[in-house]
């Protein structure tokens, strides 16, 4: 580990990290009626420590992590099988396994290996390989068994982001497009048989999004409740601390999943738009650095935890703006717990590692 | 080779990671396309929403407390009542569901017209109440079709019932919605559309029989449709009260009432001041004032001279007549006026400035001393008296002996009545006193106003030698009153002249006498009207058959048994003859009917 390096780290980055979390340090301020507790304080102290740790991860030798890619893989689906076992319930979806005194999602981490695995993968094998068919056997086993393990917690949101990150990547190293043209056919020949095999609540959630005024008093409450409070807000919002929805308790949630709507009631367009550009941002420079990487790995894992990020936001904005269904994902720095903000950072780290690290021509030190 | 397929790679990874972002930026407009059409576009109609989408207060009204008599008879109970309403959007058709509905329960035309309008005018999902407290038949035929009748509800209330009708109606009163004045009520605040007592003891218990309102939060939303309840907190029943009032008393003394057009019966507890009756007449059924309509009851209630409404034993006032004289002839006594031996020549009248006191035995009755003037209520040996003893010092002690205030016995509107003095007259009328005035409030007449209550009440203290009784109308455990020696020696003189008045031959109640069980007593007449000096001098005046409304009111108070009372009685019968006629006889069956209640 140089430390020397700490003074070439992505400043422009660690800045974004934290006024993204200083805005959801705001917003969990303001949901808990104008309070640090329970949410505020324990959320910028994680973020502070998590910081620390993907700095860290930072000043590691990427080739130690190269090296590790498929045994780090390995071991967070080890952890995700481990919560079929062992796991503790939360919300209906067994998804947390306790590790040092504190829940975590495996498959919050898993995301992050299956970039690490699927970088190392295409940065080994030949370019002329990489259009074969034969070769897409491998990707799709490091994406499918830990789909198939998310989708039976059952998780819908994750197991529905796993399988985009894939798509991206996947596009990304070149995979032809007929393929996932054939994929999408092949997935939504297959929806009929998904929605056979999922649990009932499930189900519901994806027909309350289609009709939510039917049940105003089930599923399809949560996002009603949120439309009005993004709608309220108007151009400019109400005003921090000035939310009346969020305060009338009407937004389940509304410290993990629907924050961003109480931002939006309180800073409105301006605000939620303002969001969205930092995180375009954000994800502008993981681009920035995946194109500057020398090595195919560095690029691909810069671009996958900028894709995964991306699935996160877009994910959370699409489902509390009423686009998708509400499947349980969280806004990335901003909205509360622990598990998203560990694998965020983690995810960070590397990405910051990429890049001081860019120069990279060989990884494997044979 | 390689090096062009690195190359290549490099190529193909840029021109891919291009469009990816291209892609993601476009996804991003997507969600910021949707942001502005719901912050921007939309964001007047959120902002209603968001207003109108409000956590509403639904009150829940607590079930009313039950009242007993002493003996745990229940005597206002609620009844599960149901009433049936329609709601328009679960049915198709509100005609076809009212004319299903008319095969069971008779819809006329005008019901039909309302519902069908109101049903335009509400919002499609409330409650339009079409019938209330149908009868269980009814009931069971709309259970059993309930498949035919889209959009018909059944939803149960709780209806106020007296099972003794009109035998408490002045004890109990009834309930009804609240006036513009009781909303203002500690107990009400939050329940303007709850029924409360209006009269009687429904009226003054309201803080205890309400109970306590529960309350659901509900949210409703910009419709007022509701959305979800977020909290529930059950309300509390009322508590329960039970009365020191005896229902088989108060029936048989409702029921000796009957046979006259008006009256009142008390029986109080001497030992622990319980009453155990209060029965006026006439009366009315408050049971047919809560169950509406009740136009035509009511109207018939206030067409009634006799006013039905009005509790004659706390509100009604009269003159006490004769039975005042225990107080005179205490004051008497007490003052040194007289003692045992005093003794007056009753000529049948006396006169007294220019004016002329008769009493009601023409001849008069010859050498009267005190207990005799008592036993055979002579009011000139009291005319006499009284003279000397002047009207403060009769006053002072009628206010011992509980006449002219009210009682803590929680029944409203209770009127005082009046006990004159000269301070009270120069502030009414501002007259001074005239002699002639005691002479005539010497004998419980004139300005002397009493309710049937007070001189029940005024008889226990005589009855028990002066004790301070606190008449109740809950039911009380083991109270025992203080005992007051001021009138002992006065009051053992009354009481013998008491016992004599139904014991002893020509006592005006020696007829009423009961051979089981002594009882001790005194008969009153009042006078309606002025007796003009014609018919006076005519000798039969009394036995001629007046016009019932100049007829006297006929009054007795007593007490029972002799040697140890335990209760305390007072009748009056409004233009019953003489008390010794009409109103002894009726304090004789019911001191009879306690005892064989006792045996």
């Amino acid at each position: 580990m140089n430390l020397e390096k700490i003074k070439n780290l992505n400043y422009l980055l660690i800045f974004l990290l934290i006024l993204i979390s200083f805005i959801g340090a705001a917003g969990l301020y303001s949901a808990a009626d104008g309070s640090y507790q329970p949410w505020a304080s324990k959320h910028l102290l994680r973020f502070y420590v998590f910081l620390l740790m993907a700095i860290v991860i930072s000043l590691i030798d990427i080739k130690i992590i190269y090296k590790y890619s498929y045994a780090l893989f390995g071991l967070s689906l080890l952890l995700l099988i481990s919560v079929e076992i062992i796991g503790v319930l939360g919300k209906g979806a067994t998804r947390w396994i306790r590790v040092f005194g504190f829940s975590i999602q495996p498959s919050e981490l898993v995301k992050i290996t299956i970039i690490l695995a699927l970088a190392k993968f295409y940065h080994d094998i030949k370019f002329e390989n990489i259009k074969k068919t034969i070769y897409l056997f491998f990707p799709f086993l490091i994406l499918s068994v830990p789909f198939g393990f998310v989708v039976i917690q059952p998780d819908l949101g994750t197991s529905l982001s796993i399988l985009i990150l894939g798509t991206f990547i996947l596009f990304l190293v070149g995979i032809r497009l007929w393929k996932f043209i054939l994929g999408l056919i092949l997935s939504i020949v297959s929806i009929p048989i998904f929605l056979q095999s999922i649990k009932p609540y499930q189900r519901d959630r994806i027909i309350s999004f289609l009709n939510p005024e039917s049940d105003p008093l089930g599923k399809g409450y949560q996002l009603i409740q949120s439309k009005i409070a993004l709608g309220s807000g108007g151009a400019t919002g109400k005003g921090f601390l000035q939310g009346t929805q969020s305060y009338l308790e009407y937004l389940p949630e509304k410290q993990t999943d629907f924050i961003f709507t109480l931002i939006g009631e309180e800073f409105g367009f301006l605000g939620t738009i303002f969001i969205i550009f930092l995180f375009i941002l954000l994800i502008g420079v993981c681009y920035f650095i995946s194109i500057k990487c020398f090595h195919t790995y560095g690029r691909i894992l810069a671009l996958g935890v900028a894709s995964n990020i991306f699935i996160y936001v877009f994910m959370n904005i699409a489902m509390v703006s009423g686009l998708m269904p509400v499947v349980g994902i969280p806004l990335p720095l901003i909205s509360y717990g622990g598990s998203v903000m560990l694998s965020i950072m983690i995810s960070i780290g590397l990405v910051l590692n990429v890049e001081l690290n860019y120069n990279y021509k060989k990884l494997d030190n044979a | 080779m390689f090096y062009s397929d690195q190359k290549k790679q490099v190529k193909l990874l840029n021109r891919r990671t291009f469009f990816l972002f291209l892609i993601k930026l476009s996804l991003f407009s997507v969600v910021g396309w949707r942001l502005y059409n719901i912050q921007i576009l939309d964001s007047s109609k959120y902002k209603t929403m968001s207003k109108k989408n409000q956590i509403d207060l639904e009150i829940l009204f607590p079930i009313r407390g039950e009242i007993f008599d002493r003996n745990k008879v229940l005597i206002a109970k609620n009844d599960k009542v149901y009433d049936v309403y329609i709601i328009p959007e679960n049915t198709k058709s509100i005609n076809n569901t009212l004319n299903a509905l008319s095969q069971f329960i008779d819809i006329d035309f005008v019901k039909r017209r309302k519902v069908i309008e109101l049903s335009k005018k509400v919002k499609k999902f409330e409650k339009i109440k079409i019938f209330e407290n149908i009868p269980w038949s009814t009931l069971e035929k709309i259970e059993t079709n309930k498949y035919s009748l889209q959009g018909v509800f059944i939803a149960e209330d709780y209806l106020r019932v007296y099972p003794y009708k009109d035998n408490f109606s002045h004890l109990l009163g009834y309930i009804s919605k609240p006036n513009q004045q009781e909303l203002s009520l500690p107990f009400i605040s939050k329940m303007p559309n709850l029924d409360i007592g209006k009269e009687g003891l429904e009226k003054s218990f309201n803080p205890i029989l309400v109970g306590k309102a529960g309350q659901r939060e509900i949210e409703v939303n910009s419709n007022g449709r509701i959305i979800r309840e977020i909290s529930k907190i059950d309300s509390i029943k009322g508590e329960e009260v039970s009365l020191s009032i005896d229902l088989r008393i108060q029936e048989y003394a409702i029921n000796l009432l009957k046979s006259h057009r008006a009256g009142s019966i008390n029986v109080l507890n001497i030992k622990n001041g319980e009453i155990l009756c209060m029965a006026s007449t006439p009366t009315y059924d408050p049971n047919k004032i809560i169950q509406k309509p009740n136009k035509e009851y009511w109207e018939s209630i206030l067409a009634n001279t006799l006013s039905p409404l009005t509790n004659r034993s706390i509100q009604g006032l009269y003159s006490p007549g004769s039975t005042f004289k225990m107080i005179v002839a205490i004051a008497a006594l007490k003052y040194g006026i007289i003692n045992t031996d005093t003794t007056h020549s009753c000529s049948g009248k006396i006169e007294f400035g220019d004016r002329l006191y008769h009493c009601w035995k023409t001849n008069g009755h010859g050498k009267m001393n005190v207990t005799e003037a008592i036993k055979q209520s002579c009011d000139v040996f009291f005319y006499e008296i009284s003279k000397k003893l002047g009207i403060d010092k009769i006053a002072e002690v009628a206010k011992d002996f509980g006449l002219g205030q009210s009682y803590g016995i929680s029944m409203p509107n209770q009127k005082t009545g009046i006990v004159p003095n000269k301070k009270w007259k120069k502030e009414k009328m501002g007259e001074s006193w005239y002699a002639g005035e005691t002479l005539i409030s010497a004998i419980g007449q004139g300005f002397v106003l009493t309710n049937p209550f007070q001189l029940a009440v005024m008889t226990s203290i005589i009855a028990s030698n002066g004790k301070i009784i606190e008449p109740t109308i809950i039911k009380s455990s083991g109270v025992s009153f203080k005992t007051n020696d001021k009138y002992y020696e006065e009051i053992k003189i009354i009481k013998k002249a008491m016992y004599k008045v139904v014991n002893e031959n020509k006592g005006t109640a020696f007829k009423s006498r009961l051979q089981s069980i002594k009882f001790a007593g005194k008969t009153g007449t009042s006078q309606v009207r002025r007796i003009s000096l014609s018919e006076r001098e005519s000798d039969d005046f009394r036995e001629k058959e007046q016009e019932w409304k100049n007829r006297d009111h006929a009054l007795f108070v007593g007490y029972m048994p002799h040697d140890d009372p335990k209760y305390a009685i007072s009748v009056i019968i409004e233009h019953g003859g003489s008390g010794a006629s009409t109103a002894a006889p009726i304090a004789k069956q019911i001191f009879n009917y306690i005892n064989e209640l006792e045996a």
